[in-house]
């Protein structure tokens, strides 16, 4: 299902002029402008509390902007649920805490939203994720419950999770953040991947490694404003801004 | 869950020593001095008796009422347990008017005396609206197999109307505490957990369905079960309009042999033997649920 790009740019995500703020709070977002091209990927740096969750939740709806606009693959999301529902199912999201749901074995985890979303019957959904899962590479897990898991594992099957709706954008909320070192890189090979298929991503991440490697640009924002935004070469290498340069030296 | 051993203290050694004493002291009063004619060979001929026409043992008083308040706990709990569900789904629902029904509807039945409802309810649903839907012609005109159930699930059809609204009373009255136990439930469940799923592109009510309520179920199931509990010995209070169950049975029991120790006591082993094993059973649940960590 191809959607008509909207004014001949080739985005797939807009987000122009987000303004939020929580209550009682400073701004999380303030005149913050990001756009993404399809197959890009993405990498959002910053400091703690420096609004980076808040841009990937705005983008799917999951936390209300007060101003600014966003589309996805030429949805806007508005004030129409339905609209809101379509670019869900086109953005996948992966959370720090995994967030899958303990009651439902992974496989049933995996094949909830594409019963739910995708109407797919039972049989398809399961043959679907059973491929996703292998994809993930815990498919001998399927039958298990995600406390039974790892939390790399239960990582990889969030990530299979959202994939089942075979969305065109996927969500990286510091995927890695919540795990010991030694299951890092088993996630940070599915992300690698799956840049590597050409999906195209928005990463939160603290692992600068990663970032260097697979992104093609870095968005490095402080208190909810863009500070810097560049190719990830010039990033590293050449920033130009002194307060980019600082904090690179910090956590480099 | 580790336990401590039990250690006694002198003070624990000599708190005992009184209390051992003070039991004693009253057992030896009542045993000797107290003017009292215990007769308890009377009271089994009031749990069952045999039926001459029959040819067989058949229920007398005490064991008709323990089946008359099975019957009213079983079937007001689970009628609470599904209003409950309607008013806390209301509760948290995305609109004002029903948040504000249930919100009324709760508040109200929380903060009213029991007996005062029971009073209310009973008037209202006994004498003007149950019996206009003619339940009682409908059944006994109805099939066999229709009467016979209705008989076998609410008792006699001679009673079906005063039965089935101080069933009605107490669920609605139950439904209030169930309704915040359900809520608690909900609200226990992370946050991440609505998040994942609306990430998903579930709709609310999908994720309420498919993800929230069976969790908010699991770890309810203790303080649901305890409600249930309270639910058969609150049902004592049915016994005020004359519904005949257990506690009705005792007041006639008490009036006609004038045996009120006999009969309270037996009425009180036989609620126990009701909630006792109900009790057991949630501790059981709370023991695993503990262990599962759900
Ligand atoms: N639900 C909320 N209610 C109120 N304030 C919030 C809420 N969520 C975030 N904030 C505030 O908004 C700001 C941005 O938070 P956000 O979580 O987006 O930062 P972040 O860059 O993701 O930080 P971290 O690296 O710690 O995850 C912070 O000041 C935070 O305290
Ligand atoms: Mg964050």
């Amino acid at each position: 299902m191809e959607q008509p790009v909207m004014g001949g740019d080739d985005y797939i995500i807009s987000a122009e002029r987000l303004e939020k703020t929580y209550p009682g709070n400073l701004k999380a977002l303030d005149d913050f402008t990001v756009r993404v091209k399809r197959g890009e990927v993405v990498v959002v740096v910053g400091p703690s509390g420096s609004g980076k969750s808040t841009f990937l939740r705005c983008l799917n709806g999951l936390e209300e902007i007060d101003s600014g606009s966003i589309t996805v693959d030429g949805i806007p999301l508005d004030d129409r649920e339905e609209h809101r529902l379509e670019i869900r199912r086109e953005v996948g999201m992966v959370f720090q805490a995994f967030n899958l749901f303990p009651h439902m074995t992974v496989l049933e985890n995996v094949n909830l939203a594409q019963q739910l979303v995708r109407r797919r019957s039972r049989s398809e959904a399961t043959e679907f994720s059973l491929a996703l899962l292998d994809k993930v590479g815990v498919s001998e897990k399927a039958r298990v419950y995600p406390d039974a898991l790892s939390g790399g594992q239960q990582q990889r099957v969030a990530i299979a999770r959202a994939l089942a709706l075979m969305p065109k954008v996927m969500l990286f909320d510091e995927a890695t953040s919540a795990l010991d070192p030694e299951m890092i890189g088993e996630v940070l090979d599915v992300m690698r991947s799956l840049a590597g298929e050409g999906m195209t991503m928005v990463v939160v991440t603290h692992e600068m490694g990663f970032a260097r490697e697979v992104s093609d640009r870095v968005v490095f924002m402080e208190q909810g404003r863009i500070v810097e935004e560049a190719a990830t070469a010039t990033f590293f290498t050449a920033p130009a801004r002194k307060r980019t340069r600082d904090f690179l030296r910090q956590i480099l | 869950m580790h336990q401590r051993p039990l250690k006694f203290s002198l003070l624990d050694y000599t708190l005992l020593a009184l209390l051992l004493s003070a039991a004693g002291y009253i057992t030896f009063r009542i045993t000797v001095q107290l003017e009292y004619n215990w007769n308890w060979s009377v009271i089994p001929q009031y749990l069952f008796r045999y039926d001459q026409e029959q040819g067989r043992w058949v229920a007398n008083y005490l064991v008709d009422g323990l089946i008359t308040t099975l019957r009213l706990s079983l079937w007001s709990s689970l009628l609470a347990m599904v209003l409950g569900l309607f008013m806390v789904l209301a509760r948290t629902s995305s609109s004002l008017f029903l948040q504000l029904v249930s919100r009324c509807y709760i508040e109200l039945m929380r903060n009213l005396p029991p007996l005062v409802l029971i009073f209310i309810c009973y008037f209202f649903l006994a004498d003007q609206i149950l019996p206009r839907l003619g339940l009682e012609t409908l059944v006994a005109e109805g099939p066999e197999w229709l009467t016979g159930m209705v008989g076998w699930c609410f008792g006699q059809p001679s009673s079906l109307v005063p039965f089935c609204s101080a069933l009605l009373t107490l669920a609605i009255f139950e439904s209030a505490y169930v309704a915040e136990i359900f809520r608690s439930g909900i609200e226990s469940v992370s946050r991440h957990q609505w998040e994942a799923a609306h990430a998903l592109g579930l709709r609310r009510h999908q994720a309420l369905i498919h993800v929230i309520l069976p969790q908010a179920f699991r770890r309810v199931l203790p303080p649901l079960a305890g409600q249930l509990i309270s639910l058969i010995k609150d049902s004592a209070i049915v016994s005020v309009i004359s519904i005949q169950e257990l506690t009705y049975q005792g007041t006639q029991l008490m009036a006609s042999t004038y045996l009120t120790i006999e009969v309270w006591i037996t009425i009180a082993a036989m609620y126990l033997l009701l909630t006792f094993p109900c009790s057991m059973a949630v501790g059981w649940l709370e023991r695993r649920y503990r262990r599962r960590r759900v």
